[in-house]
């Protein structure tokens, strides 16, 4: 564990720790662009040059391993600050004065780095007409990423995403000198299931994201931790939003997980976080779709659970932890019905972590892990089909979206005879043939945990209130309790949910809803394979 | 010394493309000089633009896939080096040096030259696909300045009448 | 003194093997291999042979970094890709007596330890490529080259292998990653190429003309090769001078012959009686010398001591009818074009030089130009690059800036307008068509 001074300040630090990360750990900023902690180093850019005492030319930072003894300078080197000052007019000589006009605005290092090394004053002695890319200006090169090659800083992360990320190698410099260029092979689609993450390491603006393309300022984005309900995995993320909009996912960094990756099917669910709000509880009667006030709809449904015979629930494993332990307490506990959750394989889905380890979804869902510690009944298309199929005097639909069965005409068939009550999300075909539509609100407006697929316990948080009649389903749950009299689990609050679930499960003694970090909870069944 | 003209396949042809097995044998041969696939890559274009007179995207997939890597990554290399053409070639290519010896010592005055006779300056062909000059960088020779490489061979020491002596002998016209 | 890296030239067939073994071809080899390694990198160092690629880096010392011990394979790449402005000695040598520098390799390579050497050779060097092949396939046919050289067990595989028009390529760690068949760029040193070299296993790479000298030293002795010369500059030279001189060529002459011995001797002075203005003494990425430096020794320290480099010998002469702004811009663009792009000061660097240059020429200079290329030129040299290609172009465009300023003052002229001039992306880059937004 070598010991090293840095702009005065001593600090320990692990071997091999480059001179960046142990600069961060002693509190200073040593800027960078081409470095990045998950990728490897390239030494390119030269803007983290640092002086070493005892060494007669600055060394950059990202590839110089911390030594016992060592002696850094950043910031009290005037050495550094010429230095620097003088890479970021190199890298400001060609760029594009494009900032008013540039999604990166306000998440640039290039802007950062520009306003620390020279304040405020944009200082270049370049007066000759800038290098330009023409018709590389704003090109689409996949379904998500658009070029504007005129602002690469030539950093190579973006291909060494797709190098070593992602393992395409989509990505290649081509010519060299100045003219180099980032593009494709013979100029055609970007062809990577992380595609958007090139875009989300490029410093500058030159990758950015067709979706997100004019939409927001970044400054004006609010940022709520969340976890990506795209598959098992469980990658954290960023909800960015204003005003009741989710404008995009970023990813949030998880070693463990999914370091500072998220795939771009995972990231473009973001849109459909965004709803129209509902406006009422929906009863349809005789063919036709009447309104009804919460207060009404509630004793109403409340009846029909209570008098029904057989009563069948059809869960999700894309509900919360929270939501799937109310739903059993509630429907099979208290009301003896039959709940299963199906659950959808899905595509092949894979993650990074940070460890450079490949992680494999078991399935489609971010909570099918959590279905199996709460002992839900687990099946599939054909079982669900079978389950719909049967007589039951009420079937409870918790999650339209809970498997692609759901929307095909055979389900639609087999349930529009029967009365069926859907806590819906969303605009979806069930809608057409509910019995009662309760709105559900999305995972924009919820908060609870998933449990994923590696065993981690994870929380999200709402992003924003629902501005419409539509609720959380486990709101929507804690009031069917009250309405059912079922005192215990008429809770004002998830954490209180979490409290209850944690005190009576087994499988989750001891977790805490305070630290959302990795619990260490063992799936049951199988191991997670990693890769 | 007379110049081998080169015969550059068509796009046509190029959009078929597979490797025979003369080329594949070829390949084979000399990926077996190192340790990784990957190196023969620089070989193995040369062997391609040489057959074929030029570096196809179509040469460029099935090269990539002979040597296990991604297209994007060997057009990045085909990109990188000069002498790689990406596009078919006249049958004389002019390479003009216009570094500093050669700059000094008549190079321009060559140019100059070239297009009075052809009508072409340095990126441009003739319309009858016969000449093409390049302007490059120093080729090695500045005792000889001013030197031309045409196609594989380097003529050196040239002046206005030397170089239509030159034209001369690879139109087979004086 | 005796020709020993050009004696076979003016030799009719001097390529053939049969030519060499007349010479004493492999003689060197074969006492190489008696004597032992270890004796024959002690040979080399006593030799005191620096290096003659152009960075002099001492080539005996050099050799001991590779690790004794690493089970290997270990390389040996000799560096046949003169692509230095003014530098054509390497080829001279090829051209006459390819066995020798095949001789100088399997020397290099039993004294560290390499079982494969590659030749990397520039592309545009075809027919050096041939004879160097054909030299191959003789040698091995004749047992100088294979497995069992000369019944001592030592094994020896020797490729050619051919750039592709890259002049950084001919720094040692871009080569590497060439040969490994990538984009040539540079590598972060450390490590060097003796502990991770071609593959990830240890390797040295000489230059042609470094390698042509060890057979001798083998049979000469190293006490021979330090007679020629002064200490730590020794041995025999090969001159490559070219530009405005009556007899531009290759000489083979004592290191630290002076400048005005090389020139207005062996080369027969200025063409047309001109008076000289200024000289490159070694390739075109060193600071320029003028008149007053004609007595300078052509050698690594005194070049140095000099305020340039003795590089890789290249001598450019340059009359008085040179205008050093043209001289710059045309460098400018060389290095603009030779950058391999991926670090900042060097690719934003020597194009911004270029374009600035270009102006001035075009008669749009300001006043604060030689202040700008001063600046740029200091940035982009002693350390802020990867490689030392930007040094290479800063060290002469700040020193024809500096030792030239009324070639600067005759063209600048005060609150010129602007030209309003699009530079469009290099000719033989093309950009693809994408799908358009």
């Amino acid at each position: 564990m070598p010991q090293l001074v840095i702009d005065g300040r001593r600090i320990e630090v692990p071997t091999n720790t480059n001179l960046i990360e142990a600069a961060r750990l002693a509190g200073i900023d040593i800027p960078y662009f081409c470095y990045h902690p998950y990728l490897t180093v390239v030494g390119q850019c030269r803007i983290c040059l640092v002086e070493i005492e005892g060494q007669p030319r600055l060394a950059i930072a990202c590839a110089t391993p911390a030594a016992e003894g060592m002696i850094v300078r950043s910031e009290t080197s005037p050495r550094v600050k010429e230095a620097r000052e003088a890479v970021m007019e190199f890298l400001l000589a060609n760029h594009p004065l494009d900032c008013p006009v540039c999604d990166q605005a306000g998440e640039c290092l290039l802007q950062d780095h520009s306003m620390a090394e020279q304040g405020n004053r944009f200082a270049t002695h370049m007066v000759e007409t800038r290098r330009t890319f023409p018709g590389f200006e704003r090109r689409l090169i996949g379904p998500h990423v658009v070029q504007n090659q005129n602002r690469c800083i030539h950093c190579s992360r973006c291909i060494r995403v797709t190098r070593e990320i992602s393992e395409t190698s989509a990505l290649t410099y081509k010519s060299r000198g100045n003219s180099t260029y980032i593009d494709t092979f013979d100029g055609g689609p970007f062809d990577d299931p992380f595609s958007a993450c090139a875009a989300d390491v490029c410093p500058v603006g030159a990758l950015t994201i067709r979706e997100f393309r004019f939409r927001k300022r970044a400054w004006k984005l609010r940022s709520t931790p969340s976890v990506c309900p795209g598959c098992s995995i469980g990658c954290n993320i960023w909800i960015d939003h204003d005003e009741r909009l989710v404008y995009r996912f970023t990813p949030r960094e998880n070693p463990d997980v999914n370091a500072t990756w998220l795939c771009d099917y995972g990231r473009f669910l973001a849109e459909s976080l965004n709803e129209e709000p509902a406006t009422a509880v929906r009863h349809r009667v005789s063919g036709e779709l009447l309104t009804v006030s919460r207060k009404e709809a509630l004793l109403a449904i409340g009846q029909e659970l209570r008098t029904a015979r057989t009563l069948h629930i059809v869960a999700s494993a894309n509900l919360s932890t929270e939501e799937l332990f109310l739903a059993r307490e509630l429907f099979a506990g208290e009301l003896k019905g039959e709940l299963v959750v199906p659950v959808d394989p899905g595509q092949p889905k894979r993650m990074k972590n940070g460890r450079g380890e490949w992680l494999n979804a078991s399935d489609a869902h971010p909570n099918s892990s959590g279905a199996r510690l709460l002992g839900l009944t687990i099946v599939d298309g054909e079982r669900l089909r079978g389950f719909l199929g049967e007589a039951a005097d009420l079937t409870v639909l918790l999650d339209p979206t809970a498997h692609p069965f759901l929307a095909t005409d055979e389900a639609l068939r087999l349930l529009r005879p029967r009365p069926t009550l859907v806590i819906g999300r969303g605009s979806h075909a069930m809608a057409d043939l509910a019995t009662w539509l309760v709105p559900g609100a999305t995972q924009a407006c919820n908060e609870g945990t998933f449990v994923s697929s590696l065993g981690a316990l994870q929380r999200f948080s709402a992003a924003f209130a629902p501005s419409g009649e539509e609720r959380p389903l486990w709101r929507i749950l804690t009031w069917l309790a009250a309405a059912l009299g079922a005192s215990q689990l008429a809770l004002s609050q998830p954490a209180e949910v979490f409290s209850l679930m944690a005190s009576r499960e087994k499988a989750f003694f001891g977790a805490s809803w305070g630290s959302p970090e990795t619990a260490g909870i063992e799936p049951p069944g199988e191991h997670q394979h990693v890769g | 010394m007379s110049t081998t003209p080169i015969r550059a396949a068509s796009v046509e042809a190029l959009q078929s493309f597979r490797f025979d097995r003369t080329l594949d044998e070829q390949i084979a041969g000399l990926v077996e000089r190192f340790p990784t696939r990957r190196a023969a890559l620089i070989p193995t274009l040369w062997l391609l633009q040489e057959r074929y007179g030029w570096i196809s995207p179509e040469v460029i997939e099935a090269t990539a896939r002979r040597l296990g890597e991604s297209p994007a990554f060997v057009e990045g290399v085909v990109t990188f080096y000069t002498m790689f053409r990406t596009s078919p070639p006249a049958r004389y290519v002019l390479q003009v040096c216009t570094t500093l010896s050669c700059a000094v010592c008549g190079a321009t005055e060559l140019l100059a030259h070239l297009h009075d006779r052809l009508g072409i300056g340095p990126g441009e062909k003739t319309l009858d696909g016969l000449f093409q000059i390049v302007g490059v960088q120093c080729l090695g020779a500045c005792g000889g300045a001013p030197v031309i490489q045409v196609n594989d061979d380097y003529y050196e020491n040239l002046d206005a009448s030397r170089l239509d002596a030159l034209l001369g002998q690879l139109t087979g016209r004086p | 003194m005796e020709a020993t890296l050009l004696r076979a030239r003016g030799e009719k067939g001097s390529v053939s093997l049969d030519s060499f073994l007349r010479r004493g071809g492999y003689e060197g080899l074969r006492k190489a291999l008696s004597i032992g390694a270890e004796a024959v990198t002690k040979e080399v160092i006593n030799s005191e042979l620096r290096g003659r690629g152009g960075a002099g880096f001492p080539t005996g010392r050099k050799w001991t970094f590779v690790p004794r011990d690493h089970p290997g394979p270990k390389y040996l790449v000799c560096n046949a890709d003169e692509s230095e402005p003014g530098t054509f000695k390497d080829r001279e040598i090829m051209e006459v007596d390819p066995h020798l520098v095949l001789e100088g390799i399997a020397i290099a390579s039993f004294a560290v330890g390499a079982s494969t050497s590659y030749i990397y050779i520039r592309g545009e060097f075809v027919r050096w490529a041939r004879i160097l092949e054909a030299a191959i396939a003789e040698a091995r046919e004749r047992k100088f080259l294979g497995r069992n050289i000369l019944g001592s067990g030592f094994d020896l595989d020797v490729w050619v292998y051919r750039g592709a028009g890259a002049y950084i390529c001919g720094e040692e760690t871009a080569l590497l990653e060439s040969l490994e068949g990538k984009r040539g760029f540079p590598r972060l040193k450390p490590p060097f190429p003796a502990i991770v070299g071609a593959f990830g296993k240890p390797t040295v790479v000489n230059n042609v003309e470094t390698l042509a000298c060890l057979p001798s030293i083998i049979m000469n002795g190293a006490v021979w090769f330090t007679s020629i010369g002064r200490p730590r500059n020794t041995g025999p030279k090969l001159y490559s001078v070219s530009g405005h001189v009556n007899r531009p060529g290759v000489y083979e002459l004592p290191i630290g012959t002076t400048f005005r011995e090389i020139i207005f001797e062996h080369c027969g002075g200025i063409r047309g009686g001109k008076a000289l203005k200024a000289f490159f003494p070694g390739g075109s990425s060193a600071p320029v010398l003028a008149a007053r430096d004609l007595d300078v020794r052509a050698d690594f320290d005194a070049c140095a001591e000099a305020g340039s480099m003795l590089g890789s010998g290249g001598v450019i002469v340059l009359d008085e009818s040179v205008d050093m702004v043209e001289v710059a811009c045309n460098l400018a663009h060389f290095y603009a074009h030779e950058s391999c792009g991926q670090c900042t000061p060097c690719r934003e660097g020597a194009d911004w030089c270029m374009d600035i240059l270009e102006r001035i020429l075009e008669g749009h200079g300001r006043p604060a130009d030689p202040e700008t290329l001063l600046r740029i030129c200091r940035f982009a040299s002693g350390g802020m690059t990867i490689c030392p290609l930007g040094d290479a172009f800063s060290l002469p465009i700040s020193s024809l800036v500096g030792k030239f300023p009324e070639d600067f003052e005759r063209r600048i002229k005060p609150a010129a307008p602007l030209p309003t001039k699009k530079f469009p992306v290099l000719p033989w880059s093309r950009p693809g068509t994408g799908f358009g937004v």
